[in-house]
C-alpha cells in the first residue's frame, strides 16, 4: 500500500532561511545555522520529503541557491522538491544536478503554462509540481494568488484547479495563505476546491503546528501527503518525536530505522 | 585490482543523489558519458529521471547503448540500474510511442493500467512496501517487506522473468527489483529512501565492489 507522507518545507532567501506567516518572511538563520543549532542532516532522516523555495522577493540569486542545495543535499536521502523564480529549462536542468529531484512551479503554471509543458515533457510528469497558494475572499471564495502571494487571478481557485488538470503536471501542492505560518491547523476547505476522483497526489500545506494536525491532513482522504515549514514547531526533535507519535497512534507512514545521533547508520 | 565504480551521465540522471549516497556509504566513483571508460569499468550504476524515450535517443546518439551492453554482456560488468535506468535495461516500452530499450531484461515497459487502479493516482509517488525473496543479494538483512521511495508511471510486470524479482502492488502486482546475474535493478529510488536505501545500496556495493 502506498504510504501518506510527511513533508518539511524550507524557505530560502537572501542566504538566510526564513519563517514565514501569512507570507510575511522573517530571518531565522543560514545553512550552517541551520546545521549548527537543529543538527537538519540528521533530522532529516525523520521526513519523507523535503521542499526547498527560494522565497527571495527582489533579485534572487540562482547559483547561491543551487550552491546551498548542493550541500543541503549531501546528507538527505529523501527526494527534494524545488522551487521559486524558475523559468527556464536551464534553471530546472542545473537544480536538478545540484541534488533536486522536482521542479515546483507556482506563478509559471498561471502565466507560462507552455513553459510548463515543456518541463513536463522534458524531465517527465512525475518530475514537476503545481504549488498553489490559495486565500479565501470576503464572500468565502478561494481565490489563487501569484508571485509570492502578492497578485490576485480572476476566478475561483476551482475553476483553475480544473484547467491545471489538462496541464500534466505530476502533483499538487495546495498552500493556504490564511493559514500559513500560524500553526493553528491546515485550512481543509481548501481540498473543497478539487474535483472528485482528483488524479494527481496532493500535498497539502499551510498552517500546521503539531504531529495532532499532521494527523488530521493524513487522514483526509483527500490527501496524499502533509507539509509544515514551521521551523521552529518542529526542528529540534520536533519531527522526530512528531512521526513517533502518529506512528504510536497507528498511522501508517513509511518505516525505516534511523540512525543514532550523529552516528553513521549500522548499515554494515 | 580495485573495482572501478562509474555512474553513467547521459544529462538525464539525478546524478548528484546518486553520488550523494555511494560518499556517505564511503565509496567513490567517477561520473562519465565517454564509452571507453564506460567498458573500462566493472561496475555501471544507471541513474534516471525523465521520459524512456527521450534516454533512449541520448544513449544511442553518444553510442552509450553498445557501450553499456558490451561491458555487461561481454565484460561481464555489473550494472545497476534505477528507475528509468531499470527500465532503459528493459527490451522496450511504450512511453512516447514504443521505444527500443538496452534488452538485459527480457521484459517490456507499459504505463499502469487504468482500469486496476480503482482511484489509485498515477504517477504512482511516495513510499510503497516491497516485498522481496529471502536470498536476494540487494534485500540482505532488511525486512522482506520493506518501504522504498517510487515515482513512476510505467512499470515491468514481474511474470515469467529468469532471476530473482522483489515486487511491489499499486493497482496491479509490478517488478520493484531485479537480479539476474550481473544485472541488477531497482524501480523505486534507494538514493531516496532514506537508511532502507542506503543499506540495500550497501549490499549492492558489497557483492560487486568488496574493497572500498
Amino acid at each position: 500500500m502506498l504510504k501518506k507522507r510527511i513533508i518539511f518545507t524550507l524557505l530560502y532567501g537572501d542566504g538566510q532561511f526564513m519563517l514565514s506567516r501569512n507570507f510575511r518572511l522573517q530571518r531565522v538563520g543560514n545553512l550552517d545555522w541551520l546545521e549548527r543549532h537543529y543538527n537538519f542532516s540528521h533530522i532529516s532522516f525523520f521526513v519523507d520529503e523535503l521542499v526547498v523555495l527560494d522565497v527571495t522577493r527582489e533579485k534572487r540569486d540562482f547559483d547561491d541557491f543551487c550552491e546551498m542545495l548542493r550541500h543541503l543535499s549531501r546528507g538527505c536521502f529523501m527526494p527534494i522538491a524545488v522551487g521559486g523564480g524558475i523559468r527556464s529549462l536551464d534553471q530546472a536542468r542545473e537544480l536538478l544536478r545540484s541534488g533536486a529531484d522536482k521542479i515546483l512551479v507556482n506563478t509559471p503554471v498561471f502565466d507560462h503554462p507552455e513553459f510548463v509543458r515543456r518541463l513536463v515533457s522534458e524531465f517527465g510528469q512525475q518530475c514537476v509540481v503545481a504549488s498553489l497558494d490559495l486565500k479565501k475572499n470576503s464572500a468565502g471564495t478561494h481565490q489563487i494568488w501569484v508571485d509570492s502571494g502578492s497578485r490576485r487571478l480572476e476566478d475561483s481557485a476551482s475553476k483553475w484547479i480544473q484547467w491545471i488538470l489538462e496541464q500534466s503536471v505530476g502533483e499538487l501542492y495546495l498552500n493556504s495563505i490564511d493559514q500559513d505560518g500560524t500553526g493553528q491547523g491546515y485550512d481543509f476547505s481548501i481540498l473543497d476546491q478539487l474535483p472528485s476522483n482528483f488524479p494527481i497526489p496532493v500535498i497539502l500545506a499551510g498552517g500546521a503546528g503539531n504531529a495532532h494536525h499532521l494527523a488530521t491532513g493524513i487522514a483526509d482522504c483527500r490527501v496524499d501527503a502533509v507539509a509544515t515549514a514551521h521551523l521552529f514547531n518542529f526542528i529540534g526533535d520536533g519531527l522526530e518525536k512528531a512521526r513517533k507519535e502518529l506512528i504510536t497512534s497507528g498511522i501508517e507512514l513509511p518505516l525505516w530505522i534511523p540512525p543514532i545521533n550523529d552516528q553513521k547508520v549500522n548499515l554494515i | 585490482m580495485k573495482n572501478r565504480i562509474t555512474v553513467i551521465d547521459y544529462k538525464m540522471g539525478n546524478i548528484c543523489s546518486v553520488l550523494n549516497a555511494l560518499t556517505y556509504l564511503g565509496y567513490s566513483a567517477s561520473v562519465s558519458s565517454d564509452c571507453r571508460e564506460i567498458l573500462d569499468s566493472n561496475v555501471l550504476i544507471l541513474p534516471g529521471v525523465g521520459s524512456f524515450r527521450r534516454a533512449m535517443m541520448t544513449l544511442c546518439q553518444t553510442g552509450l547503448d553498445q557501450a553499456i551492453v558490451e561491458a555487461v554482456i561481454d565484460k561481464g560488468s555489473k550494472i545497476l540500474g534505477i528507475c528509468l535506468g531499470m527500465q532503459l535495461l528493459a527490451q522496450s516500452s511504450t512511453e512516447d510511442g514504443k521505444t527500443r530499450g538496452l534488452g538485459l531484461i527480457p521484459a517490456n515497459v507499459e504505463r499502469f493500467k487504468q482500469d486496476g487502479l480503482n482511484g489509485l493516482k498515477v504517477p504512482h509517488i511516495g513510499f510503497n512496501q516491497v516485498t522481496s525473496e529471502s536470498d536476494s543479494i540487494l534485500f540482505k538483512d532488511l525486512p522482506s517487506q520493506v518501504d522504498f521511495y517510487f515515482v513512476h508511471s510505467y512499470r515491468i510486470l514481474p511474470a515469467g522473468l529468469p532471476g530473482k524479482a522483489a515486487h511491489c502492488c499499486h493497482g496491479e502486482t509490478f517488478l520493484a527489483a531485479y537480479e539476474w546475474d550481473n544485472v541488477f535493478a531497482t524501480q523505486f529510488h534507494p538514493e531516496k529512501s532514506q537508511t532502507n536505501g542506503l543499506k540495500l545500496l550497501k549490499n549492492f556495493l558489497l557483492e560487486v565492489s568488496p574493497e572500498k
